[in-house]
C-alpha cells in the first residue's frame, strides 16, 4: 500500500489526494470506457461503457468545481445524472425493440443504417 | 344616427343578405329572394335617409393595412355625385329586384340568383361610397366577380358560360390598364385619396400626366364597354333579363363613368380628347351594329353601348381648352351632362329591360323579334310602359331622354362640330332602331305560338315597370329633382350646360329633327314582317352591317387563336427547359448528389461512429493543446 | 486518512472499469458497472458534495444498473461474447487511443499540475438547492419535460412493437 505513494512520488505527483489525482482517475475511466465501446460486441455492454464515459465526465466536473469552489460544476453533474438517466432508459427501450425485429444484440449484426 | 354609420350600413346590408344567402338559404329559393328583396328595400331606406338628410362630405375612414408610408384604407366620400349614383343604384336596384321576384319564380337556382344579386348591390355600393382608387379598385373587381357570376347563372347552357368568361377577361384587360394608372397615380401624388387629390388640385401641387388619366380610362373602358373592349356587353344578354337590366344597363356599366367623373380632378386636354373620341366612336359603332340584330336584348345591349358613348363623349367633351381655372369648371360641365345622362338612361334602359324581360317571360323565353308582334293589345302595361321608355332613349320631346341627350349635344355644338354631326347622326340611327324595335315587337300580328298566347304579367313584375317609367317620364326636369327630392343633388346637376336663348331653340330642333328623320323613315322601311325588311330588300347594307359587328369578335378570336396561344407556347417550352428543368429538377440532383455523398459516410455499424468520435476527441485534444 | 481512502476508492473504481470491458458475461459486466459505480460515489463524497453522491447511487446504481440488469436477463442472450476477429482498423483505433492516454499522463507528470489544486471551503446543500431554483430553473424545468419526453418515448418504442407482434 505504501508502494503507491512511491510510485506516484515516482511520476512526480504528490502524495496527498489533490485536483491532479481525481483528473487522472477520470482520464483511466474515459479511456477504459472507450476500449470497451471500441472492443466488445454485444450492445449492452458497449452502453454500459458509455455510462462509463458518462461517469468520467461527471467525476471530472465535480472534481473541478470543489477545486474552484464554484457549484456550478455541481449543478452541472445533477443535470448530466439526470439526463444520463433519460437516456439510458430510451437507449435501452429501443435495444429491446431492436432485439425484437432482428433477434440479435451482436453490434455486427446491426447493420440496417448502412449507406 | 350619424351618416357615417349610416353609409357603412347601406355597404352592409347587402352584405348581409348574401352571406346569409350563401350560408343558410342555398336550396331555398322563396326565402333567398324575400330575403334579398327586402336587403333592397333595407338599402333604398337608408340611402334615402342619407341622400335627403342632407349631409355631405362627412368624414369617415377605416384603416386597413399599413405598409411603412403607405396606407390603404377603406373610407366613404358622400358628396352629391356619390348622393346621385346612389341614388340611381338603390331605386333602380329594388325595381328590379322586385320584378325579379316574378320572373325568376321558376327557375330552380333561385337562391344563388338571389345572392349574386346581393353580392352585386354590396359592390357597386362599394364603388360609389369609395373615397379613394384603391377601394375602388377592390370593389370594381367585386363588380366584374358578381357580373361573371349573374351572366353564368344558367351555366349549363354552353353559351352562358363562355359570355361570362368573356365578360370577366375583357375586363380585366381593362382593369390592367386601370390598376396601372392608380399605380402611377400614387407614384406621382403619393395619394389617391380622392378628396386629397382635389385638394392637391386646388393647391396647385398635383403632378399631371397624360398617362394617369388615360390608363385610369382603361378600366372605364373596360367596364362601361367602350371600343375596343366593348365585345363582352352583347354576349352579356345570355344572363337573365333582371341582370342586364340591373347590371348591363343602369348602374355596373354606369360605373365607368361615375369613375372618370371621380377623377376628373386628374385630366389633362390631351386625355381628355381621346376620351371623347372613344366615346363618340363606341357611340356611332354601337347604333350601327344595333339596326341589324334580331334578339330583342341585344338591340337593347348594343343600344346601351351606344348610350355610354354618349356618356363618355360627354365627359370628354367637358374640355378642349388649357389652363387650370377655365378646365375645372368645363370638367365639371361635362362629368354633369354625363351624369344627367347617366341617370336618366339607368330609368330608361331599365325600364326597357324589364320590359323585354316582362314580353321574354310572357312569351316563354322567346327572344327574337321576328317571332313576336300584336303583343300591344296582349300586354297593355308592357306596352305602355316599353312605348314610353322607348320615347325617352330616342329623345322625344318632353321626356327625359330628350333633356340629358340635348345637353350632351349642346356641350358638342360648343366644343366641337365633327363629333356633334357624328352624335347627331348617332341620334337619327338610334330612332331607327328603337323604332324597328318597338314596331316589330308589339304592332302587327303575332307571328308565333308563343306571341299569340301571351297575357299580361302580374302586379310583381308590372308596378316596376310604372314607377320606372314615371321615372323616365319625369327624371330629365328641373323641379322633379329640386321639388320632389329637395335639391338633394344640386352639387352636380346645377352645373348641367343648358342652352340659353336662340341656342336653346336650335338644339331642341336639331334634336327633335334627327329623332323624328330616324323615327318616320323607321316606321315607313319596317313594316311587321317575318324577316328583317332590310335583310331582304338591300342586303348589301345588312350583310356589311352585320359585318361591322362580327369584326372585333373575329378580330380578338383570330388574336387569341394565332398570336396569344403560339406566345404561350412558346413560353411553356422555356419554362419547361429553364424553370423546370434547371432551377427546379437542377436543384433537386444537386440537392440529391450531396446526398448520396452524405450516405457514404453512414457505416451500419457502430464501430464506425466510434472512429469518427476517436478522431473527434484527436482534434480537439489538438485545439486544446494550441496545435491549431 | 482521505488520501487512503481516496486511493481505495480510486483502485477499486478502475479495477471494476477493467472488469466491465474484459468480462464475457453481460450480467458479471453489469455488476462490476455497480462496484464502479459505488467507487465514483465514493470519490464524491471524497469530495465534500455527499449530495450527489447520494443522487448517484439513488439514480445509477440504483436505477440504471437495475434497468441493464432487467434488459439483459429480458434478452437473455444465449453463450458469451466470442472473440472479435482482428481487423486493422480497430487495431489502430485502440492504439491511437492508448496514445493519447499515455500522452495525457505524460503531461500530467511534467506540465499538468492545475494551479489553485488547493480545497476551498465546500459549499452546502442550502446553496446548492437555492442556486438549482434560481439561477438553473430553467434547465431544472427543462430537464422535467425531457424525463417526460423520455418516458412518452420509451412507451411509444415499446408498445408498436407489440401491436406489429400482434398483428402478426
Amino acid at each position: 500500500m505504501s508502494a503507491l505513494p512511491s510510485l506516484f512520488a515516482a511520476a512526480s505527483l504528490p502524495a496527498e489526494a489533490g485536483l491532479n489525482h481525481y483528473l487522472l482517475v477520470s482520464a483511466l475511466l474515459f479511456i477504459i470506457g472507450f476500449f470497451g465501446v471500441l472492443l466488445r460486441r454485444n450492445t449492452l455492454v458497449i452502453y454500459m461503457c458509455l455510462e462509463l464515459m458518462l461517469n468520467a465526465s461527471a467525476l471530472a466536473a465535480v472534481a473541478f468545481s470543489r477545486y474552484n469552489g464554484t457549484i456550478d460544476g455541481l449543478v452541472f453533474v445533477f443535470f448530466i445524472i439526470t439526463v444520463a438517466a433519460a437516456e439510458v432508459a430510451v437507449g435501452l427501450a429501443i435495444i429491446v425493440a431492436l432485439f425484437r425485429l432482428r433477434h440479435t444484440v451482436q453490434v455486427e449484426e446491426l447493420t440496417l443504417l448502412k449507406n | 344616427m350619424d351618416p357615417a354609420q349610416l353609409a357603412s350600413l347601406v355597404l352592409l346590408i347587402p352584405l348581409a343578405s348574401a352571406a346569409v344567402i350563401a350560408l343558410f338559404l342555398r336550396r331555398r329559393g322563396a326565402p333567398a329572394s324575400w330575403l334579398s328583396v327586402a336587403a333592397a328595400a333595407g338599402i333604398m331606406v337608408v340611402s334615402s335617409m342619407l341622400i335627403f338628410g342632407g349631409q355631405r362630405n362627412f368624414p369617415g375612414s377605416v384603416e386597413w393595412l399599413r405598409f411603412g408610408g403607405f396606407a390603404f384604407s377603406f373610407g366613404v366620400k358622400f358628396d352629391d355625385l356619390a348622393a346621385l349614383m346612389l341614388f340611381v343604384v338603390s331605386f333602380v336596384g329594388f325595381f328590379i329586384h322586385v320584378f325579379s321576384l316574378g320572373y325568376m319564380r321558376d327557375d330552380p337556382a333561385k337562391a344563388r340568383f338571389f345572392g349574386g344579386l346581393s353580392v352585386f348591390m354590396f359592390s357597386m355600393i362599394g364603388i360609389v361610397l369609395a373615397d379613394n382608387l384603391f377601394m375602388l379598385f377592390v370593389f370594381w373587381e367585386l363588380v366584374g366577380f358578381s357580373s361573371y357570376l349573374l351572366i353564368g347563372h344558367w351555366y349549363e347552357r354552353q353559351s352562358a358560360s363562355d359570355a361570362a368568361k368573356k365578360a370577366f377577361i375583357v375586363n380585366r384587360v381593362g382593369d390592367f390598364g386601370f390598376l396601372l394608372g392608380i399605380v402611377m397615380c400614387y407614384w406621382l401624388n403619393h395619394t389617391v385619396n380622392l378628396t386629397e387629390l382635389a385638394g392637391q388640385q386646388t393647391a396647385g401641387g398635383l403632378v399631371f400626366s397624360r398617362a394617369i388619366p388615360l390608363l385610369l380610362f382603361c378600366g372605364a373602358v373596360g367596364k362601361s364597354a367602350q371600343m375596343p373592349l366593348h365585345v363582352w356587353l352583347p354576349d352579356a344578354m345570355e344572363g337573365p333579363t333582371p341582370v342586364s337590366a340591373l347590371i348591363h344597363a343602369a348602374t355596373m356599366v354606369a360605373a365607368g363613368i361615375y369613375m372618370l367623373c371621380r377623377i376628373q380632378v386628374l385630366m389633362v386636354p390631351d386625355a381628355l380628347t381621346v376620351i371623347m373620341w372613344v366615346g363618340t366612336i363606341s357611340a356611332l359603332y354601337a347604333a350601327v351594329c344595333a339596326i341589324v340584330q334580331s334578339d330583342i336584348k341585344r338591340v337593347l345591349a348594343y343600344s346601351t353601348l351606344s348610350q355610354l358613348g354618349y356618356m363618355v363623349a360627354a365627359f370628354g367633351l367637358g374640355s378642349l381648352m388649357p389652363g387650370p381655372a377655365v378646365k375645372t369648371a368645363l370638367i365639371s360641365a361635362g362629368a354633369a351632362a354625363a351624369m344627367f345622362h347617366l341617370t336618366t338612361h339607368a330609368f330608361f334602359k331599365a325600364l326597357l329591360f324589364l320590359g323585354s324581360g316582362s314580353v321574354i317571360h310572357a312569351c316563354h323565353h322567346e327572344q327574337d323579334i321576328f317571332k313576336l308582334g300584336g303583343l300591344a293589345k296582349k300586354m297593355p302595361w308592357t306596352f305602355l310602359t316599353f312605348t314610353v321608355g322607348v320615347f325617352a332613349l330616342i329623345g322625344m320631346p318632353f321626356f327625359a331622354g330628350f333633356f340629358s341627350k340635348d345637353a350632351i349635344l349642346y356641350l358638342a355644338h360648343e366644343k366641337n362640330s365633327v363629333v356633334f354631326s357624328v352624335l347627331v347622326f348617332t341620334a337619327v340611327l338610334t330612332a331607327l332602331y328603337m323604332t324597328r324595335l318597338w314596331r316589330l315587337t308589339f304592332l302587327g300580328e303575332a307571328r308565333s305560338e308563343p306571341a299569340a298566347h301571351a297575357r299580361e304579367n302580374g302586379p310583381v313584375m308590372v308596378i316596376p315597370l310604372v314607377l320606372l317609367a314615371v321615372g323616365a317620364a319625369l327624371g330629365g326636369y328641373g323641379f322633379f329633382y329640386d321639388t320632389l327630392l329637395g335639391g338633394a343633388f344640386k352639387g352636380v346637376l346645377a352645373l348641367v350646360p343648358e342652352p340659353e336663348g336662340a341656342a336653346h331653340w336650335t338644339m331642341v330642333t336639331i334634336g327633335t329633327g334627327a329623332m323624328l328623320v330616324g323615327l318616320i323613315s323607321a316606321l315607313m322601311f319596317y313594316r311587321p314582317a317575318a324577316v328583317d325588311a332590310l335583310q331582304a330588300r338591300v342586303p348589301v347594307i345588312f350583310s356589311g352591317l352585320t359585318f361591322a359587328k362580327e369584326f372585333f369578335d373575329r378580330l380578338y378570336g383570330y388574336y387569341v387563336a394565332k398570336v396569344q396561344q403560339r406566345f404561350a407556347m412558346l413560353l411553356n417550352l422555356l419554362e419547361q427547359i429553364f424553370l423546370s428543368g434547371w432551377l427546379i429538377r437542377g436543384g433537386a440532383s444537386t440537392v440529391g448528389l450531396l446526398g448520396m455523398g452524405a450516405r457514404v459516410l453512414h457505416g451500419g455499424k457502430l464501430h464506425v461512429y466510434v472512429y469518427w468520435f476517436l478522431l473527434g476527441v484527436v482534434l480537439l485534444w489538438g485545439f486544446a493543446a494550441g496545435l491549431f | 486518512m482521505a488520501d487512503f481512502f481516496f486511493y481505495l476508492f480510486a483502485f477499486l473504481t478502475v479495477l471494476a472499469a477493467m472488469g466491465v470491458v474484459v468480462n464475457r458475461n453481460a450480467v458479471n459486466a453489469a455488476m462490476c458497472l455497480l462496484v464502479s459505480f459505488g467507487g465514483v460515489a465514493a470519490l464524491f463524497t471524497l469530495l465534500d458534495s455527499a449530495l450527489l453522491a447520494f443522487v448517484f447511487v439513488l439514480v445509477y446504481a440504483g436505477a440504471v444498473v437495475v434497468l441493464f440488469l432487467f434488459v439483459v436477463m429480458l434478452l437473455d442472450v444465449q453463450g458469451g461474447d466470442p472473440r472479435k476477429p482482428y481487423r486493422p482498423l480497430t487495431a489502430a483505433a485502440a492504439g491511437v487511443a492508448l496514445a493519447l492516454l499515455v500522452t495525457g499522463l505524460l503531461s500530467f507528470a511534467e506540465r499538468g499540475r492545475l494551479p489553485g489544486s488547493v480545497p476551498v471551503t465546500a459549499p452546502g446543500f442550502k446553496e446548492f438547492a437555492a442556486r438549482l431554483f434560481t439561477t438553473y430553473l430553467l434547465p431544472v424545468q427543462v430537464t422535467g419535460f425531457l424525463l417526460l419526453i423520455a418516458m412518452l418515448g420509451v412507451v411509444v418504442l415499446s408498445k408498436r412493437l407489440e401491436t406489429r407482434g400482434a398483428a402478426k
